[in-house]
């Protein structure tokens, strides 16, 4: 859950400011556009900006959390072009609810600079194996293909930028 | 014929190789030669919650870049968003292999065979199409070069809809359904330009060929023998 006093880490991360949701009218255009109601779970992304306004709590497991595939057409609908998405993965990110695919992928980051998948597929292997996945291994053959990792020289430490408080500016 | 600076992204070297080969394949034919960023590293996907972190991890790609291009051809779409909102001066054109692509060049194109009697569905899926300021140019432009070659289009109000492809190592019934829902009321061969659209789609076509339209132009040059 994110509670109320938590939600600056949330403006912090998406560069947004409070009041830059005081333009949502709330006319759930993203509600009608996004891809997560195709998969039946009745979201609305207004509701979670509306909390970040008014600054609500925001429980764990929400379907949107869960299943926003940054698709953005909820962004390309939204008279001012709000990124939810970015917002969703924010939130995300604030509730700890990455996966362990998400997290192998930014580890391969840490170590090499880049996402070597060989190394994310080993990571993962058991979520792979107990999620089903073999039966799709005949058609995934042409994916395959084994190199070596290429190590980055230089790649600006991730957490550089966390110094700043972008959030106090808010969005170009 | 022009030089221009080339970023692959890291699906490229790996499942995508076949998106980088057709490009670097493409580029040649159409006269255009890539030079590699050197030391490129990873754009940061979709997987970053925090704005500054993922700007600052696409953003070192465009300080390698300096003195270097000022073009740069990036095919993978979540790298050419990402890549674009590391750049909002526009200090750098930050360009799809699609955008490549125009009515002029097609039709100098070498035929070699043609696609008439084939029935194909473009897909461009999302990050090509939105946010709005980071789209490409044409929004035709898949149907424009199938057609050019004879080949007949279907599907023009799927073509931006959103394959789940980003949770197919998540929640793969979510991009079952998504992609299912596409495929379902589309026909022909399935034409795509990004890596995460073609796994899907891949995974979840049955009887359906998915390719690149990379493929696909370079089967009309003649360059492959079959899609």
């Amino acid at each position: 859950m994110i509670k109320e006093k938590d939600h600056e880490i949330v403006f912090k991360y998406t560069c947004y400011r409070r009041e830059d949701f005081s333009v949502c009218v709330g006319c759930k255009i993203c509600a009608s556009v996004c891809s997560v109601n195709d998969l039946a779970l009745n979201v609305n992304p207004q509701e979670l900006l509306l909390k970040l306004f008014v600054g609500e709590k925001i429980e764990d497991d929400h379907p949107l959390v869960r299943y926003c595939t940054s698709c953005y057409r909820c962004t390309a609908a939204c008279p001012w072009q709000i990124r939810i998405p970015e917002v969703v993965r924010a939130v995300k990110e604030s509730l700890g609810m990455e996966s362990r695919f998400e997290k192998a992928f930014k580890k391969s980051l840490d170590i090499w600079g880049r996402v070597y998948e060989p190394f994310v597929v080993a990571m993962t292997a058991l979520d792979l194996l107990r999620g089903g996945y073999i039966k799709y291994m005949p058609k995934w053959m042409g994916y395959a293909g084994f190199h070596l990792p290429h190590k980055v020289k230089r790649l600006k430490p991730t957490n550089a930028s966390k110094g700043s408080n972008p959030s106090e500016e808010g969005r170009s | 014929m022009m030089e221009y600076g080339y970023y692959p992204g890291c699906s490229l070297t790996g499942s995508a190789k076949r998106l980088d080969q057709g490009v670097r394949r493409l580029c040649k034919k159409l006269g255009h030669s890539l030079a590699e960023i050197p030391d490129w590293n990873c754009c940061g996907a979709l997987e970053y919650g925090d704005r500054n972190e993922l700007v600052s991890i696409s953003g070192e790609n465009l300080k390698k870049a300096q003195g270097i291009c000022r073009e740069i051809i990036v095919p993978c779409p979540a790298c050419y968003k990402n890549l674009k909102d590391a750049d909002p001066e526009r200090s750098f054109n930050i360009m799809s292999p699609l955008e490549l692509l125009n009515p002029e060049n097609l039709s100098q194109i070498e035929q070699k065979r043609d696609l008439k009697g084939q029935v194909f569905f473009p897909y461009y899926g999302c990050l090509l199409m939105r946010p709005e300021g980071n789209s490409i140019k044409n929004r035709n432009i898949m149907e424009d070069t199938i057609s050019a070659f004879g080949g007949d289009v279907n599907g023009e109000n799927m073509k931006d809809r959103c394959c789940g492809g980003n949770q197919l190592f998540l929640n793969k019934w979510a991009t079952e359904r998504l992609s299912t829902l596409i495929l379902g009321k589309t026909k022909g061969t399935v034409v795509v330009f990004c890596p995460f659209c073609h796994m899907a789609m891949k995974t979840f076509a049955t009887g359906r060929k998915v390719v690149y339209l990379t493929d696909l132009l370079l089967y009309v040059m003649g360059e492959s023998n079959s899609l």
